[in-house]
């Protein structure tokens, strides 16, 4: 029992990747419907967005709707006429179906930052690279470091008598004298910080670096999920046994099993963390039921 | 890609993925794929460019000393893009690369863009602000004498770096948006991000202006100080 943002990093960034990659990869009104329902009903049933997020990325959509037919005047069936130019229902739909892959794909991004916190992205990037991972944990380290710093700094300026709230330009001067207390400090502070790890021998040899990540049948199984089920749709998907065309008409493509594999498996792979979430949430009512 | 401990094959991969990766994987996208093919192609090119400078970095050891001052840089970006309205990041990155070399210079701006979007929010778009941040951190190092030398060629290079980084982004934003690059719509998408542009470029202008010479001044005292 294992809640989505339990499992191993990779597995997780595998999963993000081939499902937003393939919403990125298809313009197909059917794939991305899936998609963005899935990405919708992951991220209401983990609560990881802001109502005025919502609404931003509702009007992304919106501007992504009505964009298309501005600049695109292909299509059979014209709804109105401005300036000489004719806006087409194929126009507005292809509008729509690009305007819900933007879509889908902020909500698969949205879901995949609230997942992958800092320490999960270190432990990628050092798999990538060693060096990259110690600059990335020194750098998001100092940012708290330097806050820190910088109100002491503050403190010691008030208490000289260098440093008065109630006149801006002095504010301003002030918050630059800070500032430049702070680079000096920070530089000093960074190679005192580099003299010390060179003498404990950093460098010396391949860096190993710890985590609390391991790799269990759990995330092999959703591992293997996710390249089966994203297989299962980009082969049919590339053969050509789905396809959508805008123009001239609106036409729906579809042929034989090989179809129907495309968005069961689609349908399956954006099913995926639902159910796993769902399946922790059960148990821990279940669990907690008996106490 | 996990650390490769041989020498020869780094160097081998760092040439393969400019010589033969990127054009492949542009080709395969173009012909493959169907009209919608530039998003995730040029993302992959992007991804892609981004390996190679860690390839290229895992290669050349650039100093534990000078390692750490690339987080300190990164950590004041990422403090700096809190401001609001005037962002001093680029000049940051430029100043950095200046002062710390060219690779230094990529580090600074693509690892400063990666962190800072934990806090404005991921997308999509993180690798292409990544490597647009970078480039600018890059050129800035391999023109670091002239930038050096003369106030004017730095505070030119920061207005120019800030009207780039807005045209790389707006190519993104029309790929996004549209699908396909038509130079109608890249039109209005730079008209529409002037705004953006402007302010872009003027407080790459007026944080260079201001921070040119005691950020520098501190920079170089620590490389002579401490032979970095």
């Amino acid at each position: 029992m294992r809640a989505l943002d339990q499992y191993n990093p990779i597995t997780i960034a595998v999963y993000y990747l081939a499902v937003a990659g393939i919403a990125m990869l298809c313009m197909h009104p059917v794939l991305l419907f899936l998609s963005l329902c899935g990405a919708l009903a992951l991220c209401l049933m983990r609560r990881d967005l802001r109502t005025r997020t919502h609404a931003n990325f509702a009007a992304f959509f919106a501007l992504s709707v009505l964009i298309n037919p501005l600049f695109s005047h292909n299509g059979a069936t014209v709804l109105l006429v401005i300036n000489n130019a004719p806006i087409t229902a194929e126009a507005l739909f292809f509008g729509a179906t690009s305007g819900l892959a933007v879509l889908a794909v902020l909500y698969w991004f949205a879901s995949f930052s609230a997942i992958m916190k800092s320490d999960k992205l270190l432990y990628l990037f050092g798999k990538l690279s060693p060096r990259l991972s110690m600059i990335l944990s020194m750098a998001l380290r100092y940012v708290s470091l330097f806050a820190e710093q910088a109100k002491r700094i503050k403190q010691a300026q008030i208490a000289l008598g260098l440093y008065k709230e109630d006149n801006i330009i002095d504010r301003v001067r002030g918050g630059l004298r800070i500032f430049s207390v702070l680079i000096s400090w920070a530089l000093e502070n960074g190679i005192v910080t580099a003299g010390s790890m060179a003498a404990r021998g950093y460098g010396a040899g391949r860096r190993s670096h710890f985590s609390i990540f391991w790799f269990s049948w759990r995330d092999a199984l959703v591992l293997c999920l996710t390249l089966l089920l994203g297989a299962g749709t980009l082969i049919p998907y590339a053969l050509g046994t789905v396809t959508f065309t805008f123009y001239p008409t609106l036409h729906l493509h579809s042929a034989g099993a090989l179809s129907y594999l495309c968005y069961l498996s689609y349908g399956a792979l954006v099913a995926l963390p639902i159910l796993i979430e769902t399946e922790d949430t059960v148990k821990w009512k279940y669990l907690r039921s008996k106490i | 890609m996990i650390y490769i401990p041989s020498a020869r094959v780094r160097g081998v991969l760092s040439v393969l993925i400019p010589a033969l990766l990127i054009p492949a994987t542009v080709l395969a996208g173009a012909l493959l794929l169907g009209e919608r093919a530039y998003i995730p192609v040029s993302l992959a090119v992007a991804l892609l460019s981004l390996l190679l400078f860690v390839a290229g970095f895992e290669q050349k050891a650039i100093g534990t000393r000078r390692t750490v001052l690339v987080s300190v840089i990164i950590a004041l970006c990422i403090a700096g893009r809190l401001i609001p309205v005037f962002k001093p990041v680029t000049a940051l990155v430029v100043l950095g690369a200046v002062y710390l070399g060219a690779q230094a210079g990529f580090y600074i701006g693509a690892l400063s863009a990666l962190l800072s979007n934990f806090l404005f929010g991921q997308g999509p778009w993180t690798p292409f602000q990544m490597l647009a941040w970078g480039l600018i951190g890059l050129f800035a190092g391999l023109l670091a004498k002239p930038l050096q030398k003369s106030k004017v060629a730095l505070l030119l290079y920061g207005v120019l770096a800030g009207i780039a980084y807005s045209a790389v982004m707006d190519v993104w934003s029309v790929l996004w948006a549209s699908g396909g690059l038509s130079p109608s719509a890249y039109l209005a998408a730079i008209v529409a991000a002037l705004p953006h542009t402007v302010l872009y470029a003027l407080s790459n202008l007026l944080f260079l202006l201001l921070c040119a010479k005691p950020i520098g001044d501190k920079l170089c005292r620590i490389k002579i100080k401490y032979g970095i």
